[in-house]
């Protein structure tokens, strides 16, 4: 992992981001639970919702726990609601730091978002107003989340559909700056960027610039959909298909630029047969691999494949 | 210009069906009203908590079909939107929400069909200890088994209805037979739902038995818990239910309170 500037932030004892390796992983779903400990496909790592896992006991956590023995895990949460102006939620926190400690993940990752208003969870990754406030709070629970973990967090850019009048930080400017101020690393969503761009006609190769090489700890890779409102296209990050060649495209470039990067293959709605996940996650892999090649200086983290 | 938090008070309530017009200075349209810009957060918070909802209540789902599940679902997440992100443990008030509906009035048995769908999913997430098992209470005098507390396994569900509820739950999971149907005359039903390992089991219950059953979980002496079932049954054998439950799993402990 590139060096990385800690001066900012207050973490007793910093686990260093992205021990998994800079391959390509699949978003596990319950459906292909089986199917992948059956067949033990040769992918780099695995990733799951953190809040689906946050279970007394039961079966779920069985499957984890038989994942974790195989594969990197990274914990993906979308329920922390980072964005909110009330407090952290504490007992969702402890039960995050909970989850943690048994699984062990490779990485542990949030949503540059919100999602509890009122102590109501809205099941919903709803963008900011990109000002002074906003940073203040989001930052603050950046810095308590990743004290609570004892561990440098990954913060995802997200897909929006809407801005505010009086937002005045352009994203990428935020989201560096949140990195800055906490210390955490970037989770860059490719297909968020794309989704954004287009909803709001900006130029995604120039929010994708932006962002640092060494700053990004993982990268997405996810399909969406386009819902027509009105005569107008609107593109919703339902994570319902494949990546799309523009995606694509705009992934090859961050590489070219960055070198190999954990990459993920996110799916969520209209789950596809395990071999679909796993041929798109192939295709992310043959991008890596000449990254790889490209960049000898910049080598692969094979060897933390299988930890613990 | 809203702080933050009135903003996302705002918002919290236009997802949740409020009126978005409040917010029409806040949003930039873009190309769009703002009211539409807002009406896809709405749209995510329905759907997905819906979806959420419909996986727990997979069996009300198909039994109402998607267009009434979904209306359903609509009204309930906005009368009770979740307070937790951990999505398995969202909607615990459904099956006394669809008792209040008039729409659902045809289907009687549907609210104790939702609340068994709880249970279950309680039960499947329940923290995982080892069972009591027969061996475990083999040393117990005979004669001092009246004074027997059993601790419940923290999986154990105890429901009644007067409806086949299991019957309906079985003939409507996957790959059950299409063909299969239950008559409501085969009801009442009084059932254990637990899971001692990886599979959520579910026990049929004499009504001597449940009242057992129900005082046992209670904290109840094992002679005191046999003389409410014989109240409820005044032959009841309490040894073929004791039986059933220690050996399905059902208990955690055990104690002796002379």
């Amino acid at each position: 992992m590139a060096s990385f500037d800690h001066t900012a932030h207050s973490l007793s004892s910093p686990i260093p981001a992205a021990p998994f390796p800079s391959r390509a992983g699949i978003g596990l779903k319950a459906q292909h639970y089986q199917e992948v400990l059956d067949l033990a496909p040769d992918i780099g790592w695995l990733e799951v919702h953190s809040e689906n896992y946050m279970c007394a006991g039961g079966p779920t956590l069985s499957w984890l726990t038989a994942m974790r023995e195989r594969y990197p895990i990274s914990l993906h949460g979308v329920g922390m609601s980072l964005g909110t102006a009330s407090p952290l939620d504490q007992v969702h926190l402890k039960r995050l730091v909970d989850l943690e400690r048994r699984i062990e993940p490779g990485g542990v990752s949030e949503h540059l978002s919100w999602s509890i208003a009122d102590g109501v969870y809205l099941n919903d990754l709803i963008a900011l107003p990109y000002t002074e406030e906003s940073l203040d709070v989001f930052a603050t629970h950046v810095l308590e989340m990743q004290d609570a973990l004892k561990r440098r967090v990954l913060i995802e850019n997200p897909s929006s559909y809407l801005r505010y009048a009086h937002s005045v930080i352009p994203e990428p400017e935020f989201l560096l700056e949140v990195t800055r101020i906490s210390g955490c690393a970037v989770l860059l969503d490719v297909n968020n960027v794309f989704v954004s761009a287009m909803n709001h006609g900006f130029d995604p190769v120039q929010y994708l610039d932006q962002i640092p090489a060494d700053q990004i700890g993982e990268i997405h890779l996810g399909g969406h959909s386009q819902t027509i409102i009105d005569g107008r296209t609107i593109r919703v990050d339902d994570h319902g298909s494949r990546v799309c060649d523009e995606v694509w495209a705009l992934y090859e470039r961050v590489i070219e630029r960055c070198g190999a990067k954990p990459t993920l293959i996110e799916w969520d709605s209209n789950i596809p047969e395990l071999s679909v996940l796993l041929d798109e996650a192939a295709k992310a892999d043959r991008i890596l691999e000449r990254a790889h090649n490209k960049h000898p200086e910049n080598p692969t983290e094979v060897s933390h494949a299988v930890i613990g | 210009m809203p702080s933050l938090a009135e903003l996302q008070n705002a918002m919290r309530a236009v997802s949740l069906g409020g009126d978005a017009s409040a917010l029409s200075d806040v949003i930039i349209g873009d190309g769009f009203a703002p009211e539409q810009r807002l009406n896809i957060h709405r749209n995510n918070t329905t759907i997905l908590l819906g979806e959420a909802l419909g996986a727990t209540y997979a069996v009300v789902h198909k039994l109402v079909g998607d267009d009434f599940f979904d209306a359903v679902a609509r009204l309930f997440i906005r009368a009770q939107p979740p307070r937790s992100p951990c999505l398995f443990e969202y909607g615990e008030g459904f099956a006394d929400f669809l008792a209040t509906l008039p729409a659902a009035a045809d289907l009687p048995y549907l609210p104790d069909v939702a609340r068994l769908e709880w249970v279950w999913n309680e039960a499947f997430h329940a923290p995982d200890v080892k069972p009591l098992s027969s061996h475990d209470l083999a040393a117990i005098n005979p004669e001092a088994y009246g004074d027997l507390v059993l601790t419940p396994h923290p999986s154990l569900r105890l429901l009644e209805s007067p409806f086949p509820i299991k019957e309906i739950w079985d003939v409507n999971q996957p790959g059950a037979d299409p063909e299969a149907s239950v008559s409501l005359d085969e009801g009442p039903q009084a059932l254990a739902v637990l899971r001692p390992g990886a599979t959520v089991d579910m026990i049929e219950l004499s009504p001597g038995g449940i009242a057992l059953a129900g005082r046992l979980v209670e904290g109840a002496r094992l002679e005191d818990a046999f003389s409410t079932a014989q109240d409820v049954a005044s032959t009841f054998d309490p040894a073929p239910t004791l039986a059933v439950l220690i050996s399905a799993g059902a208990f955690h402990r055990h104690a002796l309170k002379p």
